[in-house]
């Protein structure tokens, strides 16, 4: 267990250094100033300009920009300032992270709770029951997000009023109605290939042998369902709502966009336009590191459901 | 002092976000809405810049800008989501009205006792919204750090004829000029006149502005709660010394990068009003009893930037043949869905801050821009021009820019000129204004741009002046320039509106750059709050206070 952490933190921070160095040199050859943000394109009077050049070291080489960031990252757990916030990335991010961690938990739940849910039932109940939930996850997992968000947006915001079209609520209650309609539209797609992978799973391990020869021995069909299916079709299934749910963090930019929701997704996209690079490299961290964390614990919970597989070893 | 837009669009609501995120976004009614018969507007009506004054407290509104605030610092405010925060936070030395004229603010308005002093005698009673009076150390503080480039403000320049500011008692405060500059009272009822408290800015620092500092002014409200990049909470400002006190308990702005967000939480109340920059759903809305779309007068100027004179353009005839051959009905029905003028100058009648008899006789004297593809023809051909190259920049990804290209293509082949578009993305526009490689063998390229308060002067000087900020083509008209600086030096209001329209004649010949249309600006809210200004003057005087409920 102790090496499986080490070599996971190993990984977090290669990770993290490849991608924020790519990152960085991505946007350093994206087209744009930093600086039109603030001047909004007019020509700025040459000391402005030569004061808000230095402030943000825009002039230095690309490796020394690099490797003054990384330096004050290393040293003093300084992520840099924003240029369009004009405050530290750290407190820009601290503003945020809250609500994409709701709306992504609540999204995973959603896909985990109805996504399993749904494909079990589906595999274990053949006739109408199936095709229809096959039917309907077919449309499901052929909708984007985006799409997802106007229709809900359209249907239950504007047309019902059952639910609000924007903003992430006041905590509480408030939030999870503020969140539902997001955490929909970002979970939606993702689970409906998890009810279909479930489905598939639990249909396999219905035909096997040992399933066939337990029912036929008259062990009690729950029994059988619980201990020999539902056992062993978790596994490729955690599989897929593990890579699913990493990739909704991802995801959350588009849906936090179409909410304006204050999340990390939209400050993303927003610092990426405006090519405020100490904001984008400080949120491509928290993701990546949260894409290496999710992923560790995907691999120590099929060690949890498969006894054979070591943990940290992929299982089969 | 003017700025350029860029037009956003649904169809690219990540390249428009990327445009607005260099800081220009649209004009109010880039795609906007049917104006109902009776409002339409014609060649010298003004359309109303107020709404309904509001009668009732109400507790709560939720605001929409583009974008999130970046800063409250009023010297580094120069885009719509801080200039929008900055003017319901913060007075101004002078106050910028609804119809654009200029009104007493912090200070009376200003004395010139000869035309090299100006002086700012400040209003009694007038105190920040932590109790403290605004004295003179305050005023002299704001405009010294506004004038000084090191700040990392964008308002120098308007200082750029002041030799010296001094208080000269506790309430006065006389700038000494190095040249007459009558521009300078307009100059400081924006940006650049905001007054803020000493000791506070001194006490924050390089905070000063951000959510971690904040701003003490002498507004209708104050900070509430800022949470960087995140939700902006003002509240009501109980010390407020001015005559309209707010109604609003508290303003909530949240940045709506999304069209189709905003005008859904427009239509399900999540967003009580907003001044748009584009909106291409402004027909829905409108037919929505839920909100009201009102439109009132702009300052800005929908246009063909000319930023060579080296090619097909520097023959002012083949300027004059392209504007004749521009469908400009087409254009603005097809646009702005009617909410727009035939430009008679380049400059919009909703920026006639001052000597306004003067202008609208001289816009009703000018002939409404006609189309006439046979005498344009006649004169590229006069000028030999006939089957050269026109090259404009412009981006497809925007469609009202993209709309305005195509427009002129069409203008452009129909008097028989070869027409190239140098096509880059949404993102990339803004270069054509900023980078002078990317204007390389460009001709020309759309804008919509619009000066900080209501004087044609002050958008016409940015691209007819010899240091302009957007006289990309080195233009230069000694005539222009002559009615110009008498102008700038000229106390008298109306003499001095005779100078700037004498100008304006003389650009609309020589034009500088060639006017599409004069849109309307746009407003929606909430139907049950009523009193903002339907102007454009949201962007430098006061507004929030303005509104209430029914």
């Amino acid at each position: 267990m102790r090496s499986f952490v080490a070599r996971r933190a190993g990984m977090l921070v290669v990770a993290l250094l490849v991608s924020s160095f790519v990152v960085f040199a991505s946007l350093d050859l994206a087209p744009g100033d930093p600086l039109s943000t603030l001047s909004g394109g007019r020509t700025l009077p040459p000391e402005a300009v030569a004061q808000l050049r230095a402030q943000y070291h825009l002039d230095d080489p690309f490796l020394e920009r690099y490797v003054h960031w990384l330096g004050n990252v290393v040293l003093h757990g300084d992520l840099g300032t924003s240029i369009a916030f004009r405050e530290s990335v750290t407190s820009v991010i601290g503003a945020r992270i809250g609500t994409t961690i709701d709306l992504v938990l609540y999204a995973a739940l959603l896909i985990v709770v109805f996504g399993i849910g749904l494909g079990v039932l589906a595999g274990l109940r053949r006739g109408p029951v199936d095709s229809s939930i096959v039917a309907i996850t077919t449309v499901f997992a052929a909708v984007p997000s985006f799409v997802a968000a106007i229709v809900l947006l359209s249907v239950f915001s504007v047309n019902l009023g059952w639910f609000p079209a924007l903003g992430g609520g006041d905590g509480g209650m408030d939030t999870i109605k503020h969140l539902t309609l997001p955490a929909i539209a970002l979970a939606l797609s993702a689970m409906a290939i998890v009810v279909r992978v479930t489905r598939v799973a639990v249909r396999t391990e219905l035909g096997r042998e040992h399933v066939e020869t337990a029912v036929s021995r008259g062990i009690p069909y729950l029994q059988v369902v619980r201990r020999h299916v539902l056992r062993n079709a978790a596994i490729p299934v955690t599989t897929v709502v593990g890579i699913t749910i990493t990739s909704l963090i991802a995801l959350s930019a588009v849906v936090e966009r179409a909410f304006s929701l204050d999340g990390l997704g939209a400050a993303l996209v927003q610092a990426a336009l405006s090519k405020d690079f100490a904001v984008v490299q400080g949120i491509a961290l928290v993701f990546v590191a949260a894409f290496v964390v999710a992923n560790a614990i995907v691999d120590v919970l099929y060690a949890f459901l498969d006894p054979r597989v070591a943990i940290g070893s992929r299982a089969a | 002092m003017s700025r350029v837009l860029v037009p956003a669009t649904a169809a690219a609501a990540l390249a428009a976000l990327a445009v607005s995120g260099c800081g220009k976004a649209a004009p109010s009614t880039a795609t906007g809405g049917t104006t109902n018969g009776a409002a339409a507007p014609t060649a010298n009506t003004q359309l109303p810049a107020t709404t309904p004054a509001a009668t009732g407290d109400v507790a709560k509104i939720t605001w929409a800008t583009y974008r999130e605030v970046g800063t409250l610092d009023p010297i580094q405010a120069f885009d719509y989501p801080e200039n929008t925060v900055d003017t319901a936070l913060c007075d101004a030395l002078v106050k910028q009205q609804p119809d654009g004229t200029l009104a007493a603010g912090l200070s009376a308005l200003p004395e010139h006792p000869d035309d090299k002093t100006t002086v700012f005698k400040l209003q009694d009673g007038a105190k920040f919204s932590d109790g403290q009076p605004v004295t003179a150390a305050d005023v002299v503080y704001s405009l010294k750090r506004a004038a000084d480039p090191k700040s990392g403000g964008f308002y120098p320049q308007v200082f750029a004829r002041v030799a010296s500011i001094a208080a000269t008692d506790d309430h006065t405060v006389t700038l000494k000029l190095k040249q007459p500059d009558f521009w300078l009272d307009g100059e400081l009822s924006q940006m650049a006149g905001i007054i803020y408290e000493k000791a506070y800015a001194e006490k924050q620092g390089k905070k000063f502005g951000t959510p971690g500092g904040g701003i003490v002014c002498a507004g209708p409200y104050k900070v509430g709660s800022w949470k960087a990049g995140a939700q902006l909470t003002l509240v009501k400002n109980d010390n407020y010394w001015g005559p309209d006190k707010p109604k609003v308990g508290q303003i909530d702005f949240k940045g709506v990068p999304d069209e189709s967000s905003l005008t859904t939480g427009l239509i399900t109340g999540g967003i009580d009003g907003s001044y748009p920059q584009a909106l291409s759903a402004l027909d829905q809305l409108r037919s929505n009893p839920k909100v009201t779309v009102s439109e009132g007068p702009s300052f800005a100027m929908d246009a063909l930037v000319i930023s060579s004179l080296k090619g097909v353009l520097g023959d002012v005839r083949v300027r004059q043949a392209l504007s004749m051959a521009i469908d400009r009905k087409a254009y603005i029905q097809t646009v702005y869905k009617g909410g727009a003028q035939l430009p008679r100058t380049l400059a919009n009648p909703g920026s006639w801050g001052y000597g306004r008899e003067v202008f609208a006789a001289d816009w009703a004297k000018l002939p409404e821009p006609t189309q006439d593809v046979a005498k344009a023809k006649q004169l590229v051909q006069e000028a030999g021009a006939t089957g050269k190259t026109l090259t404009l920049g412009m981006t497809s990804e925007v469609s009202n820019l993209n709309s305005a290209a195509n427009a002129l293509r069409t203008a452009g082949e129909a008097i028989g000129l070869k027409v190239k578009f140098k096509a880059v993305s949404a993102q990339n526009f803004i270069n054509f204004f900023t980078d002078p490689k990317a204007r390389e063998g460009v001709d020309g390229f759309p804008t919509v741009n619009y000066p900080d308060y209501a004087d044609p002067a002050a958008f016409y000087n940015t691209f007819v002046s010899a240091d302009g900020t957007q006289n990309y083509s080195g233009f230069s008209d000694q005539r222009i320039t002559e009615l110009m600086s008498q102008a700038r030096e000229t106390g008298d209001a109306d003499a001095r509106a005779k100078l700037v329209a004498e100008a304006g004649d003389r650009i609309m010949q020589q034009l500088p750059w060639i006017p599409m249309a004069a849109p309307s600006n746009v407003l929606i809210t909430s139907s049950k709050i009523t009193g903002a200004p339907a102007s454009f003057a949201y962007m430098g005087g006061p507004w929030a206070n303005l509104i209430g409920s029914k």
